[in-house]
């Protein structure tokens, strides 16, 4: 006896249906391999300056190998000062977007106005952590204008531990554009006393111009990242959207 | 590792636990107590998965003191123990409780009494009795010096003995015992044996 | 009598590993909520799909799988943030101390995190909720044992289900100062000297032997500071700013915040190194 079918001897007493456990065995078998996941990749970066938020995603949407989409954006508005860029699982990102789509207009509803920037940090946080035991795979950063017209970025894991950073970067070419970002603008940690401003030094161009070198650089390396770039940037003025073609190999 | 054991003596029965909190490789306190008051009479001494451990034996403790609030009169020795091992055999089913435990207990018809009850909910009225890898020191000690009817200083000394014992053979030996009774008079804690002193008593003292 | 709590830790980095996930079977089930009780009306009046996951109390979806301890396991992997720590708290004459990854449960408690960042945030911001609406009830602050064991309990709950928490809970309360250790395991301990994460064997070498109950508040505040240090340099996983706190009867102070990279170089400055030998050319 392999080791395989004593495992499913072992599930079997675990089971409280008999017969539903013993069409497992064979269901388990063909679908042993089969996940409930899929990496659709796609890189994501926000930084926040002291009157601006830049915002940028690619545009690729890929499984394995393949490219699924060119033209697919990662970027989502939430609330009026509020954006999430978010890479991972697609099907789960979605997912994602439309409840907290749902939540804010709810709280529209009741309170008769958008629901500000660290709100929806807290709001995207309790969502993510609700499903800990079968979480949203999907990596986010959320960037916007807090209630003093600062720019804010908030920076999650899949089970919603999240944090206030000056800049941040997530998805498949994160690794690859975070030291880069660490490098240029290597914020002093919100933990040091004397308290030290993490809000990164650029003007509003430079920021845009680091955003698009960063990118640039990502796309050689990972695969998973290119087509096009998406920029959203939020200040005193509204939103204003800026494109970059990227390689498309 | 944890040692829990315990004897019945003449008009009295005793229990013994380690105090050591361990986590992995480290000792995260050398002052706990793993011996649980249950009543007036009655002596619950544990070991097992540290919380398993603390939220069983309050539960416990708990629903003993419930039944004499509403009923007047305790649970006796043998009552608590046949509860005790009903609600781990309950569990057991579901999800266990990691815990063994000796209950002692002094009845005023049938005088003191010493259960052995482990995590499968098996139960045991013992002369004598211990969990852990003390265990292997301590039950030949006692198969051997024991006797029926035991002065409570001949009892002291034999405790004594197996708690040397376990220190200076056992690898992972907790450095610190606690020794409670039950007689007649009540439960009570008896002695510390420290060889090794926690910050706690020093900020206490 | 004051409490001193010392804690530092790694930068809260989050790490998107890619791993495969094998699953038998997967459906929705609803599980046990009790850790998320919310007394508010619920804008639905049937607990669908729909309203969990918006309404007030949102339910923890499970998957209903076959084997679900392997589930976990895989789920777990893909989730965890890879972050070491190394947090401490004491408590001594003046008070008690502690470094970053701490939260702010309330004026006079703190609670460190070591293990799942995630874990960690939300149940402590749960367990401020729960110690804020407590005072709202009895007019008076809850105790640290009160507010650990509350934790305790909830974690309990979720034994088995992997969760990730190692904390510990520091505080001021009508007694005096409180120190409790708290775990995912259920584990619950009174003591008046704690280290938890991975460094925390590291910080135990230096903070026994450094340890005396009658410190003053500096010397109290360096022998923390300084034994996150050694941890952090030991210690692969933690690294970063060691923040220390204070609270005292008047309630939590921060007393400072060091990047633990400068902290080595006011203990070790670099001395010009003796040239033993010298190349000449010939």
């Amino acid at each position: 006896m392999n080791s395989q079918q004593i495992y499913y001897i072992f599930d079997l007493c675990k089971s409280p249906n008999l017969s539903l456990s013993l069409s497992f065995i064979t269901m388990a078998k063909q679908h042993a391999r089969w996940s409930p996941y899929d990496n659709n990749g796609g890189t994501c970066v926000a930084i926040a300056g002291a009157d601006y938020c830049v915002i940028a995603a690619d545009t690729r949407m890929s499984t394995g190998y393949s490219i699924l989409s060119r033209d697919y954006s990662k970027i989502c508005k939430l609330a009026d000062k509020c954006m999430m860029a978010s890479s991972g699982f697609q099907a789960d990102v979605r997912a994602l977007q439309k409840v907290l789509a749902a939540r804010h207009l709810i709280y529209q509803h009741q309170h008769n106005k958008q629901m500000s920037c660290p709100a929806m940090g807290q709001l995207l946080s309790n969502t993510l952590y609700y499903k800990r035991f079968f979480p949203y795979y999907a990596f986010n950063v959320l960037g916007g204008l807090d209630n003093e017209g600062k720019g804010c970025v908030f920076t999650y894991d899949a089970v919603g531990s999240y944090e206030r950073v000056g800049y941040s970067s997530q998805g498949s070419g994160s690794t690859l554009i975070m030291p880069f970002l660490d490098n240029q603008l290597k914020s002093p940690s919100p933990l040091l006393l004397p308290a030290q401003d993490a809000v990164t030094p650029l003007s509003e161009s430079e920021a845009v111009d680091l955003v698009k070198t960063c990118f640039a650089s990502a796309t050689e390396r990972d695969i998973y990242t290119g087509d096009r770039l998406e920029i959203v940037i939020l200040n005193a003025d509204g939103v204003r959207r800026e494109e970059m073609e990227l390689r498309k190999d | 590792m944890e040692c829990v054991f315990g004897l019945v003596g003449k008009g009295f029965a005793l229990v013994v636990a380690d105090t050591s909190a361990v986590n992995s490789i480290l000792v995260h306190k050398s002052n706990e107590d793993k011996i649980m008051i249950l009543d007036s009479h009655k002596l619950m001494g544990a070991s097992g998965e540290a919380g398993d451990r603390a939220q069983f034996t309050e539960y416990i403790q708990k629903n003993v003191a419930l039944y004499q609030f509403r009923n007047g009169i305790p649970l006796t020795t043998a009552a608590a123990a046949n509860f005790t091992r009903g609600e781990l055999a309950t569990a057991l089913r579901k999800s266990p409780y990691m815990v063994n435990i000796i209950l002692a207990g002094y009845d005023k018809e049938t005088g003191p009494s010493l259960y052995y009850i482990d995590y499968i909910a098996s139960l045991h009225k013992v002369d004598k009795a211990a969990f852990g890898y003390g265990s292997y020191f301590s039950l030949s000690m006692m198969d051997r010096h024991y006797h029926s009817n035991m002065t409570l200083e001949e009892a002291v000394d034999l405790v004594d003995k197996c708690i040397m014992e376990i220190r200076s053979r056992l690898v992972v030996a907790p450095p610190n015992f606690v020794i409670k009774i039950v007689d007649q008079d009540g439960a009570r804690e008896y002695a510390w044996r420290e060889s090794i002193k926690d910050a706690a008593h020093i900020s206490t003292a | 009598m004051v409490v001193f709590l010392g804690f530092a830790n790694l930068l809260l980095t989050i790490s998107c590993n890619l791993i495969i996930y094998l699953f038998e079977q997967v459906m929705s089930m609803k599980f046990d909520t009790s850790g998320l009780e919310s007394h508010h009306g619920m804008l639905f009046g049937a607990r669908d799909e729909l309203s969990s996951g918006l309404s007030a109390a949102p339910s923890f979806d499970i998957p209903n799988s076959n084997d679900f301890d392997c589930f976990q396991k895989e789920a777990i992997q893909m989730v965890k943030p890879a972050k070491g720590t190394t947090t401490l708290a004491f408590i001594f004459k003046e008070a008690s101390q502690s470094v970053k990854k701490i939260i702010e449960i309330n004026p006079y408690m703190l609670g460190t995190m070591a293990g799942g960042a995630a874990d960690c945030q939300f149940w402590h911001r749960n367990l401020g909720i729960k110690c804020r609406l407590h005072e709202l009830a009895n007019k008076r602050r809850i105790s640290v044992t009160g507010a650990s064991k509350l934790l305790a309990n909830i974690l309990y709950n979720y034994r088995g289900m992997g969760l990730s928490v190692g904390t510990m809970i520091a505080g001021w309360d009508e007694t005096g100062p409180g120190l409790y250790y708290v775990d995912s395991e259920g584990g619950r301990l009174k003591g008046t000297r704690f280290s938890v994460g991975s460094g925390s064997p590291y910080a135990y070498g230096v903070l026994d032997n450094g340890y005396r109950y009658d410190m003053s508040v500096e010397e109290a505040a360096e022998l923390a500071r300084r034994s996150i240090y050694h941890a952090t340099f030991r210690d692969g996983a933690s690294g970063g700013v060691a923040s220390v706190y204070y609270v005292g009867p008047n309630g939590w102070k921060k007393l400072s915040g060091d990047d633990v990279a400068e902290l080595h170089y006011s203990y070790y400055p670099v001395e010009p190194a003796v040239v033993e030998q010298e190349m000449v050319e010939t």
